[in-house]
């Protein structure tokens, strides 16, 4: 589904009338920076509920998702980078859209120092839980930085409750590229998951049968 | 105290710009020296009390740590927070402020001091004896919140609009996060004692 939106987006949609081919990058731009924000979301849910309920699988959801995350947010500042060379004339800026966004990058590689610092793991799932329920602070300010500062950011072309302000011929390729990386990073966090769970149950029964 | 001092005296003398620039932009270098300087005064608030035993015996004693971490980070903000709050309105005096707004001024820095401060204290209660890199990395992001409204409010300051709003909304904030931050602290060191 990925491919099927990328090889539409990238070789059928038309040209944009005033960034040419370079608006392209939408494709990878949007899908990206969307789930970098939507992964630190599901991580504050597992972490409430590692917190609330002791649910450990929680957690390690959370040591799983967070490089995820992590990735996919460099993935998302490094396309905009390359997309404001030749719309904005600079490859960074310090704007309040990007600036947040470089904060949520940090905010993954701390929950991954800080999980990587402590031997006990029962105390880093912990401390990394605490730690991800108060930085979800982050998540509205990154997604209303747009309207709450004048930025070089444009504010949201497509919103769930008010439409889209995009063309349909470049609307439906995005759409289909935001689900299809949706679907791809779902099923990179089952892999990854999967392995840190097997790993860190190493020494139990059902593991070694599993195996 | 002595650092933020050093800063605020060090960036102009290390930049040649004329007062009228320097006054346009002298607040930023007082926002991050004030960041700076809350980072590191708070940089080991309970790493002493931890390898001592001093934690342990009180978790011991009191089973919790709620009242403890309330009076830290209390005493921390009266010491050190509040003179560094005066020394950055002092400065800002110095760099073309109103008169009239000085009181303003220190108000707003003390209170964004007391929300730092808890925030680095989180930090500290994570990291606890694991190196300042891990508390940069894991408080710097929640301090965002804090450096967005004590702009906002230096802002209010300077154009002499909507102070009073901004004001309480800090307040607000301050008496809530001070309530429900030291919970959360004492949570973290709980998780390290147990």
């Amino acid at each position: 589904m990925l491919i099927v939106g990328w090889v539409w987006g990238l070789l059928f949609a038309p040209q944009d009338a005033i960034q040419g081919n370079s608006y392209r990058i939408i494709f990878l731009h949007v899908p990206a920076v969307i789930y970098a924000e939507l992964i630190y979301f599901f991580m504050a849910l597992c972490a409430l509920m590692h917190l609330v309920w002791r649910v450990k699988l929680a957690a390690y959801l959370i040591k799983s998702a967070a490089p995820i995350g992590a990735m996919i947010t460099f993935v998302g500042l490094f396309s905009g980078s390359v997309w404001g060379i030749p719309t904005w004339g600079t490859w960074w800026q310090w704007d309040a859209r990007i600036t947040s966004t470089l904060i949520l990058f940090i905010m993954y590689l701390g929950i991954l120092t800080l999980h990587g610092s402590f031997s006990n793991l029962e105390k880093s799932d912990r401390l990394m839980s605490i730690l991800v329920v108060i930085g979800v602070v982050n998540i509205p300010i990154i997604k209303k930085s747009v309207d709450w500062w004048s930025t070089l950011h444009q504010p949201a072309s497509i919103s769930v409750s008010g439409g889209s302000s995009i063309d349909p011929s470049m609307l439906y390729p995005l759409l289909i590229s935001i689900i299809g990386l949706g679907f791809t990073l779902i099923s990179l966090g089952i892999l990854s998951s999967r392995s840190y769970i097997l790993g860190r149950e190493k020494n139990k029964k059902w593991v070694s049968e599993y195996v | 105290m002595l650092i933020m001092i050093l800063v605020l005296t060090a960036f102009p003398l290390s930049i040649d710009i004329s007062q009228f620039d320097l006054e346009k932009f002298y607040f930023s270098i007082i926002v991050v020296s004030l960041l700076m300087t809350s980072f590191l005064a708070t940089e080991g608030m309970f790493e002493e009390d931890f390898e001592d035993g001093s934690l342990e015996q009180e978790f011991l004693v009191e089973q919790d740590f709620y009242k403890i971490v309330l009076s830290k980070i209390f005493v921390y903000v009266c010491f050190i927070g509040v003179p560094i709050a005066l020394i950055g309105a002092i400065f800002s005096f110095a760099n073309g402020v109103a008169i009239g707004s000085f009181m303003n001024v220190f108000f707003i820095l003390s209170l964004s001091n007391l929300l730092l401060f808890n925030v680095f204290a989180f930090g500290n209660a994570l990291s606890i004896n694991k190196g300042a890199m891990l508390g940069v990395l894991t408080t710097l992001p929640l301090a965002l919140p804090v450096i967005i409204l004590l702009g906002t409010a230096i802002r209010s300051i300077q154009y002499e609009d909507g102070f009073l709003e901004i004001s309480s909304l800090m307040i607000g904030l301050g008496f809530l996060i001070s309530a429900i931050m030291p919970l959360i602290i004492s949570t973290a060191l709980k998780t390290h004692i147990d």
